[in-house]
């Protein structure tokens, strides 16, 4: 059974649908990236998987049960998101902000306890946060504060981990770490990894598998190498790239080629679908 | 962890809340040394029976009532803030205060006469406007089992001025009571003792308590209400717990002393400067900095002008209301607006 299933998911916001009718299976061990144009639907498929909006027709379902007949707190338990922006309204310390991922296991009452403060510190350690354990939210970078969500998620110990954009905001060389950490956590913690990303690079290198949504309809999954081709990225986003390989790696390297200077040579795809937005 | 400091900081609260204790009890229309007021608290035979009247009697039970509703104000606000994550939130704003205003107003004109679990007729009735106005500005605010918070606090805003204009005009046509009422809404603490603490003492406790044990979820929703949830905390739970819980607090304390301002929206943000945002400090901190500033305001409001004593909520909006705005000038960051 998989571990977390979209099966024939329709999500809407104020009757206006966003996903139609998905279909999606995690196995664990598994990096899935989702990709896409802005406005396809990856943060809202995110949002419905981590049982936050409440599908219109079809379900989600976490080891075959349905979340929305689970509390949130089970649901907690094995399925942790990292959202894309998040701001800290009051300044706690970035150690007090981490720990916040045990209260699915501790609850909300009860203080945390040995076994807690050493996932905290393992992932404080993992991510690169013990320098930065007592400084306050509201002082951190960007960057460092994605650090800090993304650590929190850790410390839920999911058996699920759902990352919206983890790499923005980063720089370099903390990009590759996220990244590493991911494929590290999948594929020898047995971790099932959906991340939604926009460079299409880094989601060829990270991904086992990838999805392709546009307009809310999955349009390919598969391999990278299968989903990375410049007529599937010509159908979802409406612009012509060349697709070569990764010198070291041999991944799909997906290379954008400008708009403008294309005017006057159409290049034989579909028109654009929706409001793309152009390299 | 700053475990160090902070112990430390809070030892500096009590022993300063204690101090001001100690000089209440001295201060007043007669004032005692310091030495008398210690002998007539331990008992003896060197106390003078004038001196234990008026320690234990008449000033004890004021001066441990102003620390009690402070602290339950100073608590309340504290939870809001981070509840609604605005630093402007208070008891006043989620309309517990107004509505305490128009519940004691009722049972004052209507000069009610009868008793309940220990409450007379107006501390009950503040109780259950306190209770009913928050209810009803959830219910106005809610949509789909969630109420978004600027609705919550527009909601607030708008049914507490319409609240204080029904209190006003019922003043208006009730003048046998005027002086009692206008006292009262101003927030004073003059003749209030030992009934009214023993009274209102197990609410305020039981209020500051819930909202310790709430510490939690309050920081997980530092981070947004979508965060919390995806930390399996249930929405729905949080906000009837903290709004229930601040009710609580704060009609006790509106019921006991009228409606004391500023204490409630100051005594946070000073907190959150000295131990930090995290709410498991945060709210015993304010309580103890919230009984700290009531009592220290009473004293001016029985001393300034002796023998005549101004009601202690014209002193906290006169002092409260400046030192905010200095806050607001100097510290506008560590305040939590940008």
């Amino acid at each position: 059974m998989a571990p977390l299933e979209a099966r024939d998911l329709t999500c809407a916001y104020a009757q206006a649908p966003v996903l139609r009718q998905l279909e999606l299976a995690l196995q664990p061990g598994e990096v899935l990236a989702l990709i896409g144009p802005n406005g396809a639907g990856k943060t809202t498929l995110l949002r419905a998987l981590a049982r936050l909006l409440r599908p219109q027709s079809g379900a989600v379902l976490l080891a075959g049960r349905d979340v929305w007949r689970l509390s949130p707190r089970t649901v907690a338990r094995q399925l942790a998101l990292a959202p894309q922006s998040e701001a800290a309204f009051w300044p706690l310390t970035v150690e007090q902000a981490v720990a916040l991922g045990r209260a699915p296991h501790r609850g909300w009452l009860l203080p945390y306890t040995a076994r807690d403060r050493q996932a905290l510190e393992s992932v404080l350690q993992r991510t690169g946060l013990q320098a930065l354990r007592t400084r306050l939210l509201t002082q951190l970078s960007g960057g460092e504060l994605r650090r800090v969500v993304l650590a929190r998620a850790l410390v839920q110990e999911p058996q699920i981990l759902l990352l919206d954009e983890p790499t923005a905001h980063l720089d370099l060389k903390y990009q590759g770490e996220v990244l590493a950490l991911v494929r590290h956590l999948a594929h020898r913690d047995r971790l099932a990894v959906v991340l939604a990303l926009h460079d299409l690079n880094q989601a060829a290198l990270c991904a086992d598998r990838l999805a392709l949504l546009a307009q809310g309809t999955l349009l390919a999954s598969g391999p990278p190498a299968a989903v990375l081709t410049p007529e599937r990225l010509a159908q979802a986003y409406g612009v012509r790239v060349a697709v070569t390989r990764h010198p070291l790696y041999g991944t799909p390297l997906v290379v954008p080629l400008l708009a403008s200077l294309e005017e006057g040579a159409p290049f034989p795809v579909a028109e654009p679908q929706g409001p793309g937005l152009a390299w | 962890m700053s475990a160090g400091r902070g112990g430390t900081l809070f030892l500096l609260l009590l022993g300063g809340l204690a101090a001001a204790m100690l000089a209440s009890l001295a201060l007043g229309a007669v004032s005692l040394p310091l030495w008398e007021v210690l002998a007539a608290l331990v008992g003896g035979r060197q106390a003078e029976p004038m001196a234990v009247a008026i320690v234990r009697d008449l000033r004890g039970g004021r001066v441990l009532l102003a620390g009690g509703i402070g602290a339950g104000l100073a608590a309340a606000g504290a939870a809001l803030q981070g509840l609604f994550r605005n630093p402007l939130a208070d008891p006043f704003v989620v309309g517990a205060s107004s509505g305490a205003a128009l519940g004691a107003t009722l049972a004052l004109s209507a000069g009610l006469q009868w008793h309940a679990a220990g409450f007379s007729p107006v501390p009950l009735a503040a109780f259950a406007g306190a209770l009913l106005a928050v209810a009803l500005v959830y219910a106005i605010a809610e949509i789909g089992g969630v109420a978004p918070v600027t609705t919550l606090l527009l909601a607030g805003a708008a049914l507490s001025t319409f609240l204080g204009a029904v209190v006003s005009l019922l003043v208006l046509l009730n003048e046998r009571n005027l002086h009692a009422v206008f006292t009262w809404l101003l927030g004073s603490l003059a003749g209030r003792g030992w009934p009214q603490l023993r009274a209102s003492l197990p609410y305020l406790l039981a209020g500051i308590g819930l909202l310790w044990l709430l510490a939690r979820p309050l920081d997980a929703l530092v981070f947004g209400e979508e965060t919390a949830q995806s930390l399996g905390l249930s929405l729905r739970w949080v906000r009837g717990a903290v709004v229930g819980a601040a009710s609580l607090a704060t009609a006790a304390a509106v019921a006991a002393g009228g409606t004391i301002g500023f204490v409630g929206l100051i005594a946070p943000h000073v907190a959150r400067l000295l131990v930090g945002a995290g709410h498991a400090r945060l709210i015993p901190a304010s309580a103890l900095l919230g009984a700290l500033l009531l009592v220290l305001a009473d004293d001016v409001a029985r001393t300034v002008l002796a023998p005549l004593e101004l009601p202690v909520g014209l002193i906290t909006a006169m002092l409260g209301g400046p030192f905010f705005l200095y806050l607001l000038k100097t510290r506008r960051q560590a305040l939590g607006v940008r």
